[in-house]
């Protein structure tokens, strides 16, 4: 009987750490920046549960049965807390408002549990004993959810399901409850009812957590979201799993940390190592500063023109470290200028001409993206090169989207340049496209810089070769008023992707 | 249908879009999670502007006017600042012909063409594009050379409509193209392609050509209506109808059951682009009339109303508030139906009928709610106006996060003077109730989104082209008039389009060039 009690306080207390721990990492995934998150969460919680002993004065009848009560609520509300959440998240932009009500409001319950259980037992023990013990397994409780939360419940279970599953114990010690103190419980049979519905709701949600995750953000993403943002001009997601971080913009994979290297050294080392005099370089796009990173290589090469739309989206990748270790502090560079502009209307104000430029858009998706891939944005791009200028452009899949590869091709070439396709395999991505756009005839380079992971010389002609399933299709050219690209992007990806 | 069949201007693309795209974020939800209210309707600003026909009634009116000031000689006037008194300048000044002046009775070239500008971009107020011309259109192929539109063969991208174009609110849903394909049945279809294929024998009679002078010869069609017309061509498709009566609306202001079933056909058989269009920019027509204005703005007088031309033997007086000018001879180039209330022994000028248009410019600090992307035009099925333009759209960029939506309404319904009577009667509250009552068939949010709403009211925005008017013999004897009068507008055409206004204008200044001896 008096271990069965304990057990009771052990459990509770273990359940009133896995709620705050549960808020406390779903913001700092959703929200990023760790430190403030559970800085903020622990201290509010610990806060409410102040607030909920203090109110626990008010309770003078019943004991009891209100303690029952209480546990079913924190059971549910707990129990629940991590889906109701990531539903926030997904939904709503009061993610914030909301993790801290939930914060307060399982904290004041949670801060009511341990008072009264202690006036419901203050007859069976002696003060002295009651306070020591009861105090000893709450924080054994405390200790054995904070080894359990990381090592067992979010690997194993994921916040969602790991949640529910704390608020059945809840629910559980809640029924165990009206049997222990069933001396004190005048009709325990309507309590016992009121268990059982709640531990039914959560097996339910249980059963059920699967879906319920589904239709949230989160789990959009196979790994551990690290952050998300909505900018003013798309949804910035970064996500991890062990050393591998990828971002995401807009729901579509920027890049993976394990083989971005392949993707960026050769976006820009086939075009800009064959420019020895290069000096000034632009990019357009980019915004991760990986492109830059590679440009950066570079010892002639003087000043590099950085153009994204997105402010937050270079200052992330300036300031976060995992981040700028990825990127060599590429945007915080001397020899890098950030301009945070529309690529399009920018190019036809900006003066300033440039040897090579890098366009690294994403994909054309839809019809705003789609005007950077028209031959109006190409023929203003050539104006801004200098004379025996080069530009290489990220130009989606020839593979999986072979049409709108080759329209990519089409449009720069009807646009006024030499066009020299070519293609590189990256893990993540699949076999990928791209294109070196000149003004004047092409060789690719000798000699490439120290310090690749993927290129070589001697490999580099091979990329410009393509297997018949990737090879040269008829296409238009996109244009302004005419945007072919979208429609057979669209087209083509949608065949391959449920 | 075919994907590459032209219908309107240019060729619509009628494969509809899956809108594949991610659920917008319920942010009702979160309302509802944070307690907040919903926001109520904001108050929305605006007035009547450009109140063009208060001038102009006074004229009719003939209420007190001061006597001129001044004295002034000149050998040619151009009566009326729209398209076709600047085409007329626009060629005289291209063929070294400098003596003469411009008169507009509003403090801004562009009649019909003209156009507004606020902190966000330029807008139309009437006319806002031009369709592509074909390779024969060469009268305003030279317009649009000279303004830099056309160079080596090529319109330049930027000027060209942006995808996407069209797209129409249909079945709750918004739809790619104009031409109605959601819930269309294989019916539909089938007439659809029967329409083309008889567009397609009409192209190929040469008949129907741009300017239309130059192929027309009287048809028994000017005697049926194009609703008729299509009826006994055995054309049932509800959804062909709509979109026949919709392009009759658009582009005449009439029903399809009011207009003459030749102009109906002309609009649709008339042109064959070589591009994808139609040629537009934010401002719509207005950015010719601001090109033409840079170019020939020191013959212009604006805030010039003509109130009165007399005859001084062999000369004209054209009597403005501060001027009388005396030429040898007069373009009029404004409405022809207001000739008679301005011109001394005016020829008989009847069965002139105008369409009645409301324009409304909105201002919108945010953008509806909504899955898809906007189209530059944004139609909306079985809705009595004509939906809304959107004036960024021609922008290189992404679309700002304010914008101007320019509303379209044609009152066709009914006798042009009736609706002429609503349309001046009712407040600016009706109308504005009205525009946005019709906007939130698709777009629910609408009324959080508009901050103003500028209404211009137009009694006689374009000549209606009415069942047995193509051909009218008076119109024809005032077209052809040779002497110190000369009558340009495109009115004289029987329906109101930039090209004829152009080549009203043209012939105008060329006659009234070998009048006064110019160089051939």
């Amino acid at each position: 009987m008096t271990a069965l009690i304990f057990i009771s306080v052990f459990l509770i207390a273990a359940c009133g750490l896995i709620y705050e721990l549960v808020a406390g990492a779903l913001a700092s995934y959703l929200l990023g920046d760790s430190i403030f998150q559970f800085s903020t969460v622990i201290g509010g919680y610990l806060f409410a549960m102040g607030v909920g002993s203090w109110l626990s004065r008010f309770i003078t009848r019943g004991l009891v049965a209100r303690f029952v009560t209480i546990e079913l609520m924190v059971g549910l509300l707990g129990g629940f807390s991590s889906s109701l959440l990531l539903l926030a998240f997904a939904y709503t932009p009061g993610f914030r408002l909301g993790l801290y009500l939930m914060v307060l409001a399982v904290g004041v319950l949670v801060g009511l549990e341990i008072p009264l259980l202690m006036r419901i037992l203050r007859h069976r023990f002696e003060l002295r004993d009651l306070v020591a013990h009861v105090l000893t397994f709450d924080y054994l409780g405390a200790l054995g959810a904070s080894l359990a939360f990381p090592m067992i419940l979010v690997p194993k279970l994921g916040l969602a399901r790991g949640a529910l599953l704390f608020g059945i114990i809840n629910a559980g010690v809640a029924l165990w409850s009206t049997y222990l103190f069933r001396d004190q419980l005048p009709r325990p049979a309507r309590l016992r009812a009121s268990c059982l519905l709640v531990l039914a709701a959560l097996g339910a949600g249980m059963a059920g957590a699967e879906s319920i995750s589904s239709l949230a953000e989160a789990s959009l993403y196979a790994d551990e979201v690290i952050f998300a943002r909505s900018t003013n001009y798309q949804r910035i997601v970064l996500t991890k799993w062990k050393d591998d971080l990828r971002l995401f913009l807009s729901g579509h994979l920027q890049f993976s940390s394990r083989d971005e290297y392949r993707y960026h050294e050769a976006l820009v080392h086939p075009g800009l190592a064959a420019l020895p005099w290069a000096r000034r370089v632009l990019i357009l796009g980019g915004g991760d500063g990986l492109a830059a990173r590679e440009v950066l290589r570079y010892p002639a090469i003087e000043s590099v023109t950085l153009v994204d739309l997105d402010p937050e989206m270079t200052r992330l990748f300036s300031s976060h470290t995992l981040l700028t270790q990825l990127n060599a502090g590429a945007l915080t560079a001397p020899r890098v200028r950030i301009v945070n502009a529309d690529a399009f209307p920018w190019l036809e104000q900006a003066g300033g001409s440039f040897d090579f430029a890098v366009v690294d858009f994403p994909d054309p998706t839809n019809f705003t993206l789609g005007k950077l891939y028209t031959t109006a944005f190409y023929r203003m791009l050539a104006r801004r090169l200098t004379a025996r200028g080069a530009v290489a452009v990220q130009a989606t899949s020839p593979l999986f989207a072979r049409q709108s590869y080759w329209c990519i091709v089409e449009t720069l070439k009807q646009a006024g340049f030499q066009v020299h396709p070519y293609h590189a395999y990256v893990p993540s991505f699949g076999e990928w496209g791209f294109v070196l756009a000149s003004l004047t005839p092409y060789r690719p380079p000798d000699k490439l810089p120290a310090g690749l992971r993927f290129l070589t010389a001697a490999a580099l002609p091979q990329l410009f070769h393509f297997p018949s399933d990737m090879g040269p299709v008829q296409v238009e050219a996109n244009r302004l008023n005419d945007q072919v690209l979208v429609r057979y992007y669209e087209q083509e990806w949608s065949q391959i992707t449920p | 249908m075919e994907p590459d069949h032209t219908l309107k201007w240019g060729r619509l693309s009628a494969c509809g879009r899956p809108s594949g795209r991610p659920l917008p974020r319920r942010r009702f939800l979160s309302a509802a999670l944070i307690g907040l209210c919903r926001k109520t309707d904001r108050p929305i600003a605006g007035s009547y502007v450009n109140e063009s026909d208060r001038p102009g009634h006074r004229l009719r009116s003939r209420g007190p006017l001061r006597a001129p000031l001044e004295e002034v000689r000149v050998p040619l006037v151009i009566v009326g600042g729209g398209m076709a008194g600047l085409s007329a300048a626009w060629r005289l000044e291209k063929r070294g012909f400098r003596d003469f002046l411009l008169l507009e009775m509003e403090d801004r070239l562009g009649g019909v063409s003209r156009w507004g500008e606020n902190d966000i971009t330029a807008f139309p107020w009437g006319a806002h594009y031009v369709p592509v011309p074909g390779p024969r259109s060469t009268l305003i192929r030279e317009l649009l050379e000279d303004l830099g539109v056309l160079a080596g063969g090529h319109f330049q991208e930027r000027f060209l409509c942006h995808s996407p174009q069209e797209r129409l609110f249909l079945h709750g849903r918004w739809q790619e193209g104009l031409e109605p394909v959601v819930g269309v049945t294989a019916r539909d279809r089938d007439q659809y392609r029967r329409f083309e294929e008889r567009l397609e024998q009409f192209r190929a009679t040469g008949q129907f050509t741009i300017p239309a002078d130059r192929g027309a010869r009287p048809s028994p069609l000017d005697r049926i209506s194009m609703a008729d017309w299509l009826r006994q061509a055995n054309f049932t498709s509800p959804y062909l109808h709509w979109y026949v009566n919709y392009c009759c609306r658009d582009d005449f202001g009439a029903l399809a059951e009011d207009t003459s079933a030749w102009a109906g056909i002309h609009y649709f058989a008339a042109r064959e682009p070589e591009e994808k269009g139609p040629l537009t920019w934010p401002e719509g027509n207005g950015w010719i009339v601001r090109r033409l204005e840079q170019r020939l703005g020191r013959f212009v007088r604006t805030s010039a109303l003509v109130h009165r031309i007399t005859r001084a033997g062999p000369r004209l007086r054209v009597l403005t508030e501060s001027t009388a000018y005396t030429a040898d001879t007069v373009i009029f180039a404004a409405p022809t139906f207001l000739a008679p209330y301005l011109i001394e022994d005016a020829p008989p000028v009847g069965g002139f009928e105008y369409s009645p248009w409301l324009t409304a410019n909105l201002t919108l600090d945010r953008w509806p709610r909504q899955a898809a992307e906007p189209a530059w035009d944004n139609v909306f099925y079985d809705s009595p106006a004509l939906g809304y333009v959107v004036a960024t759209h021609q922008q290189l960029g992404r679309q700002p996060e304010r914008t101007v939506w320019t509303f379209y309404w044609a009152l066709a319904q009914g006798a042009p003077a009736r609706a002429r009577k609503l349309l001046l009667d009712a407040d600016w509250n009706y109308w504005k109730a009205a525009i946005l009552d019709d906007l939130a068939r698709a777009h629910p949010d609408i009324r959080a989104c508009v901050a103003r709403i500028d209404i211009m009211r137009m009694g006689h925005a374009m000549i209606r082209p009415v069942v047995g008017s193509m051909f009218s013999e008076e119109r024809r004897r005032l077209a052809a008039l040779d002497g110190s009068l000369l009558f340009a507008n495109s009115d004289l055409s029987g329906f109101s389009i930039i090209e004829e206004a152009q080549s009203r204008g043209v012939e105008a200044a060329e006659r009234a060039r070998r009048r006064l001896g110019g160089r051939p």
